[in-house]
């Protein structure tokens, strides 16, 4: 891929994208907004290795498709306002290689 | 007694780790896992809601390679009763319409049933054709975008709604009917424990050849396909304006609708 | 349906189907159950796997997905600016092998499931269940209830099921470390022309230093068949205080580092994966591996040694679980699976055995890691400047006393510390 020879970064949308997913309507993480906005710090936004949790307009903009259910949000989270668990039925990431 | 429904499921490349090489202008499909075809499921949730509420059975069939058991072990897992795998080298490379005259034989041979469920349309060719022609095939109704199905009082009618994009529709059929599934209109059901069990336990997959359809090789696969594709084309790149509002979000957000409704997206 | 076994493992990673497959193998109707869909579809781990408890566990490796023989082992310390010092084994013999835990989780079940064990995937287990009397009795998924005589939790390093059962406190970032990694493909031919290795044989690469732009913990690269999996392990406490960018951009700058990227230019990224682990396998391991119908294996026991350059994650597990699974078979013989019972089989074996009597004697290493800046920055500063100091001669030859002297006052670090330091990490070790 053109994209993937040089020197290049991969933002993180194509990234997961180099992923297999099979994602589940349902949400398997919420987020408190309330416990969230007091969060001084955020590490979700840098922590994330999906970049599932954005800053936008001083709040965050959360987003579960791309989640690699790795589980670092849930203990980095200072405010413990992320409820977290596994996606249901083999839903989510569909690893092959790693 | 209760009904017997029938649902097609279609175990099909997962679309989105199809990616494009943009050097050789081919699909790398190296590595894609399968699914079952998303729409599929709409069909599948619908067909368990119906038989949940009347009783009765739910098999599921597909037309595919081998591998397609595990789409079939997902949907038994989800609650359907049993599995029927159409499986042979003489149906590879069908078009829609050797695909529709395999589907009717076997459904013909499951020895009845009432109502057969599709998803709208699949994920990797979007022709919607395989309902419609399984109905031509057998000569029964047919209806498409069905979200919502009752049983009329004699119990051999059914009461079809489908949705249209500014209108709902009831419509009676009786069965046995054919009925394409709206996609996104159900939400399927989680996978669960009971089920998979009894999938382990009892086995309830069967897998048919042309050994038991004995249908006619002329009449499937490649050789039953009259479909050729003629010539496939690129869709034209939109070029992208790269506009960028500014402000605060909700200032941001109201200029992007101003400007939605401007271009006559909105409406 | 009355849904009942002798053994219920939760979790199909390579503890579980150990588990599954050694209790299976003794007669006992075990059930595995499995979140992902198939086996494998959510194992992630860095990619080198030690051979001899897998062996010993399952007496042969037979048709194991093995990638590469590691005949190579390469540890290389790097400077912020890209000066790279590395140390190189080879001609030893072979002890480890690289292979996708996707792949060798499906074998692992498979021999689970050959033994006569019952693989449910798709199901995620919500909690574990006890009976009135305290006892654990049973897993519950979507709902329902499946009972069994001894539970045994291979859930993972998230214990989501332990923390609900008040088995353990939610973990601390200070326990914990994130791996991210990419598979590159670039072809077999490659993966040995470039890397210099024999036909089939593997490369296993740590390094440390300007990698993780001075955070605690290292990057890992490790040659499969056609494809390389590179990838980052970050102190979680470390990184979520000082990371400057996120962490997948890091793995990016990783792949596109300018010592780097040659040996996968034009690769293909493949699979991005992430997980975490254990930091220190012995500050996580839950105050109790069992209790009443209960046995805890693999990452959840916190059955993984780091020492930075090293890390055994997979056999530890195949090694845990394997004990569990035996523990339940010698269990059923003497009066049930009892909290005596299985602290008698299960935990006591356990704690007298090598890996775990290795991560006893190696904890801490991790903690003098957290030394953070000297050991991730600093010191590969000061190596970078000495050795550059050393080989790179223009007018004037150094010796090597002069070469450190002069790195030292480059790199604004005493040599005498420095001593110090590596006489403290020995000491911790």
């Amino acid at each position: 891929m053109s994209e993937t020879a040089g020197l290049q970064r991969i933002r993180v949308e194509d990234l997961l994208q180099r992923d297999s997913w099979d994602v589940d309507p349902r949400p398997h993480i919420r987020l408190n907004a309330e416990k969230c906005a007091g969060c001084p710090t955020k590490p979700c936004t840098r922590m994330c290795p999906a970049g599932c949790y954005v800053e936008a307009g001083g709040s965050i903009v959360f987003s579960y498709e791309g989640c690699l259910e790795c589980g670092t949000c849930r203990v980095v989270c200072p405010m413990e306002a992320i409820e977290w668990d596994y996606p249901v039925s083999g839903r989510g990431i569909q690893y092959r290689t790693a | 007694m209760g009904l017997t429904i029938a649902v097609g499921i279609k175990w099909v490349p997962n679309q989105q780790a199809v990616r494009f090489d943009e050097r050789t202008g081919t699909l790398i499909r190296e590595g894609v896992t399968s699914i079952v075809n998303p729409h599929d499921l709409d069909a599948v949730e619908l067909a368990l809601r119906i038989r949940d509420r009347y009783g009765g059975k739910v098999v599921a069939l597909s037309m595919s390679p081998p591998s397609a058991v595990k789409g079939l072990e997902h949907v038994i897992g989800m609650g359907v009763d049993e599995g029927v795998l159409i499986s042979d080298r003489a149906f590879a490379g069908a078009d829609t319409l050797a695909t529709s005259y395999v589907i009717s034989s076997a459904l013909r041979r499951l020895g009845g049933f009432d109502l057969a469920l599709f998803g709208q349309e699949t994920i990797d060719s979007s022709t919607a054709h395989i309902p419609a022609q399984v109905a031509g095939w057998l000569g029964l109704p047919y209806l498409y975008y069905a979200t919502e199905v009752e049983l009329d009082g004699s119990g051999r009618k059914v009461i079809v709604k489908r949705m249209l994009e500014d209108r709902a529709e009831w419509y009676e059929l009786d069965m046995p009917a054919v009925l394409g599934v709206a996609m996104k209109s159900q939400l399927p059901r989680p996978v669960k424990l009971s089920n998979k069990l009894r999938l382990r336990e009892e086995n309830p997959i069967r897998t048919w050849s042309n050994a038991e359809l004995k249908l006619d090789q002329r009449c499937v696969g490649l050789r039953g396909s009259p479909t050729i594709v003629a010539k496939s084309t690129w869709t034209p790149e939109v070029p992208r304006r790269r506009q960028i509002l500014e402000g605060t979000p909700e200032e941001a957000a109201r200029k992007l609708v101003e400007a939605l409704f401007r271009e006559g997206v909105l409406r | 349906m009355h849904m009942r076994f002798d053994v219920v493992v939760v979790g199909a990673g390579p503890a579980g189907a150990a588990a599954a497959y050694a209790a299976a193998s003794g007669g006992l109707k075990v059930l595995l159950v499995e979140r992902g869909r198939g086996a494998g579809s959510k194992q992630v781990y860095g990619g080198k796997v030690y051979s001899h408890y897998l062996e010993e566990a399952l007496g042969d490796l037979k048709g194991a997905p093995i990638e590469r023989w590691v005949g190579k082992e390469r540890l290389s310390i790097v400077d912020d600016a890209g000066r790279t010092a590395t140390l190189e084994y080879e001609g030893g013999s072979t002890r480890a092998f690289t292979a996708h835990l996707t792949k060798l989780a499906a074998w692992l079940v498979d021999r689970a499931a050959s033994a006569g064990a019952v693989f449910v995937d798709e199901v995620r287990v919500d909690s574990l269940r006890r009976d009135p009397s305290g006892r654990f009795s049973g897993v519950e998924a979507g709902g329902e209830l499946v009972e069994a005589d001894v539970i045994i939790d291979a859930e993972g390093v998230n214990r989501l099921l332990l923390e609900r059962a008040g088995l353990v406190e939610r973990a601390s970032t200070r326990d914990l470390a994130l791996g991210v990694k990419e598979v590159v493909r670039i072809g077999e031919k490659e993966v040995e022309e470039r890397f210099g290795l024999d036909k089939g044989e593997g490369l296993s690469w740590i390094l440390v230093g300007g990698v993780t732009g001075g955070l605690p913990g290292g990057a890992f690269v490790y040659t499969n068949k056609d494809t390389v999996s590179l990838g980052l392990v970050l102190y979680v406490d470390a990184a979520a205080r000082a990371i400057e960018e996120p962490v997948h951009s890091m793995i990016e700058k990783l792949r596109t580092h300018p010592a780097l990227h040659r040996y996968w230019a034009d690769g293909d990224v493949v699979e991005y994966a992430a997980k975490l682990t254990p930091e220190s396998g012995y500050r996580y391991m839950p105050r109790r591996l069992v209790a009443d119908g209960l046995m805890v294996a693999g990452d959840a026991a916190g059955m993984l040694l780091n020492l930075g350059y090293t890390f055994r994650g997979v056999d530890y597990a195949v090694y845990s679980g394997y004990m569990a699974g035996r523990a339940a078979i010698a269990a059923r013989d003497r009066g049930g699976p009892t909290e005596e019972n299985l602290r008698e089989l299960y935990e006591e074996p356990l704690r007298r055995s090598r890996p775990f009597r290795d991560l006893w004697r190696l904890r801490g290493v991790e903690r003098a890691m957290e030394g953070g800046d000297r050991y991730f920055r600093r010191y590969p500063a000061l190596m970078g400047a000495a050795l550059r100091s050393m080989f790179e001669l223009g007018e004037s030859t150094p010796s090597i006393y002069e070469a450190l002297r002069g790195a030292a006052e480059e790199s604004g670090i005493s040599i005498i510390g420095a001593l110090v330091d590596a006489l403290m990490m020995a000491r911790s070790i």
